[in-house]
């Protein structure tokens, strides 16, 4: 309606003729030349701090010594052959990147349970208002307890199933759920459940076809974040994977550990930047599609 | 569109009664208001006749059929909530053809139906906008679109209105209003807002704690008030007890000719400002308290035997401060008696 939009901007011209009476100006005058440099500066420096360390080992494992500060004799690609089981000699590991593999099928299908399960859990405790609600609530957050006290408890309930890689998916869906339910809670609790859904079924929509056409991509943001971070700390793991892990192809966390605690300082770099690189990319992949997948502009 | 009738509908949460013994047709093309305060089951009727409760008794039909245990998505309603709840991950062409995609009309047909729906709201050039861009009026007229869209057999809105600033509001009213009659829409509108209610419906009901207090035109409801409530809930009135005996209204202290009234010893006057005249009459009445409304001046008048009453003054007139003896009278057309 063009006759809002005057409106809005006469509000706005009153809005703004009253700063410059309450001599509001002056004030931006000093968030403009002080506040906002600080704020870039403080961020500048808390990344350079957070990156650096990251850059400087994904620099030094092509480098042949690291004494000082500083990696020396590039390029080396010596430290990423051993970590990755493409050299001969001590130390050097078999199926190494079958290993990667099947740790990274491992993240996303413990994700892809979260998904099917959080996702419900987060929109009943959201959409209902139910007997025990308060606990259900509070279950959902309980698993973030460490990996150790899942994994002993599991070893005794499902000795069979203990080293199997469908204990280590549940294993890993059940320890991560909390993050899928929580950022899924908190993007469906910015919208009115009740209204939309009613509106969508007044329209003819069964109840499925609601929850997955509207309030599904509704929720996308918490969803993508939920991903983000299930498939991050389940590829991470180590604890629950140690004790949990018993035969086939090596996981992730246990590839990190072997390739640090046990191994020459540039190795460990190398293993570290491999890792920092695949979270990279599935970060990349997960955007994207999430951006895709719930696309709404109508195609032409 | 379709005649919608509530058959003795009673809804109960527990121990608690929402409505009670609910009898209402809402006739074909016609707009229905329910008015009343907050809590007094407008809502739950509403959500019956959309399908979203069921009755602990009684029926809802449509033209007849019964449809208390169809399920939401089957009855064909528009629903227009407060909170415009539109689906914020579609643009607004996409929600206007939700409906028509989920009865399976093709897109090039949906489009234009939506295109068409757009333009007579006058936001044809917001449909390639997400909901979230738009203002609250543009965005309550989506929500009219698309619940228009499935061509409902009955719109039901619930406070539609509240939120909007009071001049968008008015001009939405009007404008709104005569739109849904030029379509010969079937609609219920719920509302705490009389003023609201009186200008976008044809016909009112009032409720109250659940249950019906009277139902008719706005100016019959306004006019001829069956109860105290619905006196006391539309509009400002006066309540006074009166007498009526012998073809007499005896207020105490005046009579009236009270001429086919039935007789009581116990009624009640219910009198509106605008029919008490200020200036020459037979009962005296001392000025309390006097506020300044623009086309009108509103007064508290206090009559001899300490009966409080509000009046309207004419503004021009600069007479009758506060503290000052004025002479009422009472309009006879406009007295109606409580029984």
């Amino acid at each position: 309606m063009s006759s809002e939009t005057q409106q809005d901007k006469q509000v706005e011209s009153a809005v703004e003729a009253g700063r410059q009476r309450r001599g509001g100006l002056h004030r931006l005058d000093v968030s403009a030349t002080v506040g906002r440099p600080v704020v870039k500066l403080v961020l500048g420096v808390t990344l350079t701090f957070l990156m650096l360390p990251v850059f400087v080992t994904l620099i030094a494992s092509f480098g042949t010594t690291w004494t000082g500060t500083l990696p020396r004799g590039f390029v080396n690609l010596e430290n990423w052959r051993t970590v990755l089981g493409l050299a001969e000699g001590p130390g050097v590991r078999d199926g190494v990147i079958t290993g990667l593999g099947y740790s990274a099928g491992l993240a996303t299908a413990g994700m892809l349970v979260n998904i099917v399960v959080g996702v419900p859990i987060a929109y009943s405790l959201v959409r209902y208002d139910f007997f025990a609600k308060d606990i259900v609530n509070t279950l959902a957050i309980l698993p973030i307890v460490p990996g150790v006290v899942l994994a002993v408890a599991f070893l005794r309930m499902y000795p069979e199933q203990g080293g199997s890689t469908l204990g280590l998916i549940v294993g890993y869906a059940l320890l991560k759920s909390p993050f899928m339910i929580l950022t899924v809670q908190s993007s469906l609790q910015s919208m009115n459940l009740q209204r939309v859904e009613e509106s969508a079924r007044s329209l003819g929509a069964s109840w499925t076809r609601t929850f997955l056409t509207v309030i599904v991509p509704n929720a996308r943001s918490g969803i993508v974040a939920g991903c983000i971070i299930t498939w991050t700390l389940a590829a991470a793991e180590f604890n629950f994977t140690y004790m949990v892990h018993s035969a086939g192809p090596r996981p992730f966390s246990l590839f990190l550990y072997q390739n640090i605690s046990r191994a020459p300082v540039l190795q460990g770099a190398a293993a570290v930047s491999v890792y920092f690189l695949i979270v990279t990319a599935v970060i990349l992949i997960l955007q994207t599609t999430g951006k895709a997948g719930f696309t709404t502009v109508e195609r032409k | 569109m379709a005649e919608v009738t509530l058959d003795s509908i009673t809804k109960r949460y527990r121990e608690e009664t929402a409505v009670e013994g609910i009898d209402l047709t809402v006739r074909d093309g016609e707009v229905l208001g329910v008015i009343g305060p907050s809590g007094c089951g407008k809502t739950t009727l509403l959500r019956t006749i959309a399908g979203f409760e069921t009755p602990t008794e009684g029926r809802v039909r449509f033209d007849g059929e019964d449809v208390t245990h169809v399920p939401p998505e089957n009855r064909n309603v528009g629903l227009v909530f407060q909170s415009y709840s539109l689906f914020d991950n579609m643009s607004v062409r996409r929600n206007v053809a939700f409906g028509l995609k989920m009865q399976g009309v093709g897109r090039s047909k949906r489009r234009a139906r939506a295109d068409e729906l757009l333009a007579l709201l006058g936001i044809e050039d917001q449909a390639e906008k997400s909901p979230q861009q738009l203002s609250g009026g543009q965005q309550q007229r989506v929500g009219l679109a698309r619940a228009l869209a499935i061509e409902p057999r009955i719109l039901l809105l619930d406070e539609p209105m509240t939120g909007l600033d009071a001049k968008l509001k008015r001009r939405l009213e009007t404008e709104i209003g005569s739109l849904l009659d030029e379509l010969g829409v079937t609609g219920l509108y719920v509302t705490h807002d009389q003023e609201e209610a009186m200008v976008m419906c044809d016909r009112l009901a009032v409720l109250d704690d659940g249950q019906i207090q009277q139902v008719g035109t706005p100016a019959e409801i306004y006019e001829r008030p069956e109860t105290g409530f619905v006196a006391d809930f539309v509009g400002t009135s006066n309540s006074l007890s009166a007498t009526v005996r012998n073809g007499e209204i005896d207020l105490g202290f005046t009579t009236y000719d009270g001429n086919g009234l039935p007789e009581t010893t116990d009624g009640t006057v219910i009198v509106r400002p605008e029919d008490v005249s200020v200036g020459d009459g037979d009962v005296e009445a001392v000025v309390r308290d006097r506020f300044y409304l623009g086309e009108r001046v509103r007064a508290r008048v206090e009559l001899p035997d300490g009966t409080g009453l509000t009046v309207d003054l004419d503004p021009s007139t600069d007479g009758a401060a506060v503290g000052d003896t004025v002479q009422v009278a009472f309009e006879t057309e406009g007295l109606h008696v409580i029984t």
